[in-house]
């Protein structure tokens, strides 16, 4: 397995960016848009949190400003998957079905790079900034300053997070060359990362075992979490850096293995 | 004028139809109900854990499972996406043809709940009828008359999740947010109509808020019916609520689309 990044390619998607970037810039009205729903997103998650800690004082020993971060990580990386994997890879399903794949392939760059990076919808990166902005004003009113070696480690952990969740994108819209008439297969994303709302230490065994090994939307949202709230001990960060490391490495054989059924579908 | 058996068999043909297309797309249906089922069991994972210490305002864990369990089916048997259909049929103009039928519109849009909540509230009633043969927590009590009234709750709450869902799609006459309009309400009906909680474990001024609106109508009623947390007066009182509300829906329907027809340019050809 190799993966040789060239720098035409860098340039071929700095020039897609760019030109995505101009057409996005005409529809300014869905900046606020997408800050308004970003912002009723992040009410709504508060005031479910309220109601659950309205009866208890801890979650899976998390208090509430300890989730509160964790919302903020959640709602950072929505920003990322928003912004870059669903108008890119999301689309892919649609492309195994009606043969839009094979445009994509008859170009001389990686595919999976290709498919993944080709399109940005810039201004969801919004919830970037205020996922970072709510787990900063979380970590304020824990009353808790990270330490450098936590902020290292919360950044380490956040970038082995986006990895992971890319991973899991790339491995469930793989499925689509199996199953290809089920267009919307990234619902599934959906369902699945609808856990990762919470510290996984609220679920029960079996699940957490699930989360953590089979499924790793823990390493998504709870480890960065623990990352900054110090709850986890920074060394483990490179354990973390591990696993979307060997992430990556599966999907990529994944990828290269279910292109081999694709037969194409236009024409 | 038309007779009773022409309508038999014009929704026969109508169901006929929603099924078959259904059945192509089985696999996309199955995730759109894994994706319905996991919000509330989310929210159950959560009660089951705040609940571990023992019982939340009366609710202890088994209470939770079942409520969560009759959520999720009830849930499933009133949603209603039209919203989305009728947004993109006025944005993309498909409902020209739709107009130029000699039947309405929404008795194509109904044909298609019945077929779609047939096929996937008879899939959970499976996997709960298996959960319960194993958890004895979310097993109910047989009682036919109870199961009477919870049909008859569900079925005014699907009537009235449709209208509205319906009645906010034909939003689309006038703004292309009619979908963002209907998230909103979604987004609001989490706390208020029993999806992340029951109720009773909302603060008290937020219930009562609540009690003045159609949102537990459209989900709390039914499942408290289901699992038999409502008794006496209080179902009466909710059967009220439902024809009510209903009848609000049935004319907000009513107006938008009368008046957005006559503001309808038609798109595409």
């Amino acid at each position: 397995m190799t993966i040789r990044i060239p720098q035409s390619a860098i340039r071929i998607l700095l020039a897609l960016w760019r030109l995505n970037v101009a057409e996005e810039l005409q529809y300014r009205a869905n900046l606020v848009a997408s800050l308004l729903g970003t912002v009723f997103w992040i009410v709504t998650a508060l005031l479910t949190l309220a109601v659950f800690f309205r009866h208890t004082t801890r979650l899976g020993d998390w208090d509430y400003w300890e989730v509160v971060v964790l919302l903020g990580v959640f709602n950072t990386l929505t920003g990322v998957i928003e912004a870059v994997l669903r108008p890119g890879i999301g689309r892919l399903a649609g492309e195994v079905k009606n043969g839009g794949l094979d445009l994509v392939l008859a170009k001389p760059v990686d595919a999976q790079g290709f498919v993944s990076f080709r399109r940005l919808d810039v201004w969801r990166f919004t919830d970037v900034v205020l996922g970072l902005t709510l787990a900063g004003y979380a970590m304020y009113r824990l009353g808790r300053a990270p330490s450098p070696a936590q902020l290292a480690a919360f950044g380490v952990t956040l970038a082995a997070a986006v990895v992971v969740v890319y991973a899991l994108w790339v491995a469930l819209m793989s499925l689509a060359f199996w199953f290809v008439s089920v267009e919307n297969l990234s619902v599934l994303f959906d369902a699945v990362y609808e856990g990762a709302r919470y510290p996984v230490s609220a679920y029960p065994g079996a699940l957490r075992f699930v989360f953590v090994y089979l499924i790793p939307i823990a390493w998504t949202t709870t480890i960065p979490a623990s990352a900054l709230t110090g709850r986890l001990v920074p060394g483990y960060a490179l354990v973390a850096a591990a696993v979307a490391g060997i992430a990556f490495a599966l999907t990529r054989l994944l990828w290269r293995t279910a292109l081999k059924r694709y037969s194409g579908a236009s024409g | 004028m038309i007779r009773p058996g022409d309508w038999l068999r014009r929704y026969g043909a109508l169901l006929r139809a929603a099924w078959l297309q259904d059945l192509q797309y089985r696999a996309s249906i199955v995730l759109w109900l894994l994706w319905g089922v996991t919000e509330p069991a989310v929210a159950l994972g959560i009660w089951w854990a705040i609940a571990a210490d023992g019982p939340v305002q009366g609710y202890a864990r088994a209470d939770f499972a079942r409520y969560f369990f009759a959520l999720m089916l009830v849930n499933q048997l009133t949603i209603a996406w039209d919203s989305w259909y009728l947004d993109s049929w006025i944005r993309e103009g498909e409902l020209n043809f739709r107009l130029a039928r000699p039947i309405h519109p929404a008795h194509e849009a109904v044909a298609e709940n019945i077929a779609y909540k047939a096929r996937t509230a008879g899939m959970i009633l499976v996997v709960w009828l298996i959960v319960a043969a194993v958890w004895p927590a979310v097993r109910l009590p047989f009682g036919a008359g109870r199961w009477a009234l919870t049909a008859a709750a569900v079925l005014l709450a699907a009537a009235m999740r449709f209208l509205i869902s319906f009645a906010t799609g034909l939003l689309a006459f006038w703004t292309t947010r009619a979908t963002a309009i209907m998230e909103l309400h979604a987004g609001i009906a989490l706390f208020l109509s029993g999806r992340l909680a029951p109720l009773a474990l909302l603060p008290p001024a937020v219930a009562r808020v609540a009690g003045f609106l159609w949102f537990p109508y459209m989900l709390a009623f039914p499942v408290d019916l289901l699992t038999g947390a409502v008794h006496g007066a209080a179902v009466v009182q909710g059967f009220a609520g439902q024809v009510v509300w209903l009848a609000v829906w049935v004319g907000a329907y009513r107006l938008a689309w009368t008046r957005g027809l006559r503001k309808y340019g038609a798109v595409g050809g």
